[in-house]
């Protein structure tokens, strides 16, 4: 049933999930191409300014959205379709994303994106309400997969078949977040590198890189720690088999100096460098 | 495929959100120590969102905000909004329902959230405070003006 499918023709290249906190590091970074920014964090009003350069800069930015609950019972709400709309015609937007998660349920918001069950049921949902996001917004939608520590019972696929089945039948992009299958490799148990492969590679509109911790026994994706070098190992595994057309970094809290992101984004750009000259020479 | 059942779905959804907010009473099929784990890491990410938006009620908590928050995103969570504002207001009015000192600052600010989360109607509050120095603080919302305040010197220092 895929509704349509996009092409993908966006080269996004080295990207950083802008934030006005690190809006001053990010200028300082020559290599950068892209930046996301949170939907629902630009108003009705003018743009923020640093995006506003960013654009001047040349920067391609996406709006990332996380209040559609696309996962949620209830079907995405008008009034957050039109803004996100609206976002991506301000910047003038090659794609926008969003995330295979609920973050809202009896009217009730919960502040965090919740892992859907991955039953036949919920993703006949999932293609519904991803079908209506599609129709209201003027660019590709791309679908992010979730950091989980809870899993709902009684699942019917593994998440990368879960993904994919979403994938293929809406022909949204994929945005691949390789923090999220390390964090749910490691919390549930599974082979990270193993399930890569598994997951629509070949529809990947960017990739997401985050930092986390380990703290008692459980992995947290927190984004406001360092990238641990076991994603980065998997960013690298990736671009052995692929050719991902964008990879950036995510940082949302306990923002470091300048320096430290910078050196966190070129130990990215070195990651996906060796991964591509592994698959040239393959 | 039959048709989704939304309402039995919304139904789950809420009670899993509910569960992960208290702490407890999963729904069957939950592995308990990873619904823990995963409720804690919400009411922190919660706790996360308010502190910013409430900076005089941060610093006034200092290191206890987060081991705070948790104990009142427990009992308040399920009718809490998610959103920092009013989340933040009534995590305040539970703090001063426990006796918790809070201070001027934090009078203040409760105030200013107070006027803020007003969208209609005339509202007014008056403050007396002692700090920096004695005075009478205003604070409201009325149509058309807005979120209005005035500060009234009481005494020279």
């Amino acid at each position: 049933m895929a509704l349509r499918t996009y092409p993908i023709t966006t080269t996004l290249g080295a990207g950083a999930g802008w934030r006005p906190q690190i809006d001053g590091a990010l200028a300082q970074v020559a290599a950068l191409c892209f930046i996301e920014v949170i939907a629902e964090s630009i108003g009705a009003g003018a743009l923020p300014e640093g995006v506003v350069a960013a654009r001047e800069r040349g920067l391609r930015v996406v709006p990332h959205g996380i209040g559609l609950s696309l996962g949620g019972a209830e079907r995405p709400q008008r009034a957050r379709l039109e803004h996100l709309a609206s976002v991506a015609e301000r910047v003038g937007a090659p794609l926008v994303s969003e995330h295979i998660a609920f973050v809202r349920a009896d009217g009730r918001e919960a502040g965090h994106l919740l892992p859907v069950p991955r039953t036949r049921e919920a993703l006949e949902m999932l293609c519904e309400n991803v079908a209506i996001a599609q129709e209201a917004l003027p660019v590709p939608l791309a679908l992010e997969h979730v950091a989980a520590l809870v899993q709902w019972p009684s699942a019917e696929m593994d998440e990368a078949t879960f993904v994919r089945e979403l994938i293929e039948r809406t022909g949204a992009l994929l945005l691949l977040d390789l923090s999220n299958l390390y964090a749910n490799a490691l919390n549930h148990g599974y082979d990270a590198r193993e399930a890569l492969e598994r997951f629509p590679l070949e529809r990947i509109a960017y990739v997401h890189v985050g930092g986390g911790v380990l703290r008692d026994g459980v992995y947290h994706d927190t984004h406001s720690h360092p990238v641990v070098p076991g994603v980065l190992h998997l960013v690298e595994e990736l671009c052995a088999i692929a050719d991902p057309p964008g990879v950036m970094l995510e940082r949302d809290d306990d923002f470091p100096p300048a320096s430290e992101l910078i050196a966190e984004l070129e130990a990215i750009a070195t990651a996906v460098h060796r991964g591509g000259e592994r698959r040239v020479r393959a | 495929m039959s048709v989704p059942d939304r309402s039995a779905y919304a139904e789950r959804q809420a009670q899993l959100l509910d569960a992960l907010l208290r702490g407890d009473d999963f729904p069957p099929g939950f592995v308990a120590a990873r619904a823990e784990a995963a409720g804690s890491a919400l009411r922190r990410k919660r706790g996360r969102a308010v502190a910013p938006a409430w900076p005089a009620l941060a610093l006034c908590l200092g290191d206890t905000f987060a081991a705070r928050f948790d104990a009142f995103d427990r009992g308040a969570g399920a009718t809490a909004s998610g959103a920092p504002l009013p989340d933040g207001l009534a995590f305040a009015r539970w703090l001063e329902a426990a006796g918790v000192a809070l201070g001027d600052d934090v009078r203040v600010e409760i105030l200013l959230g107070r006027a803020a989360l007003r969208r209609h109607g005339v509202w007014m509050r008056l403050a007396f405070l002692r700090e920096p120095y004695p005075r009478l603080l205003v604070v409201g919302r009325l149509p058309f003006a807005g979120q209005v305040q005035r500060s009234l010197r009481l005494a020279e220092r």
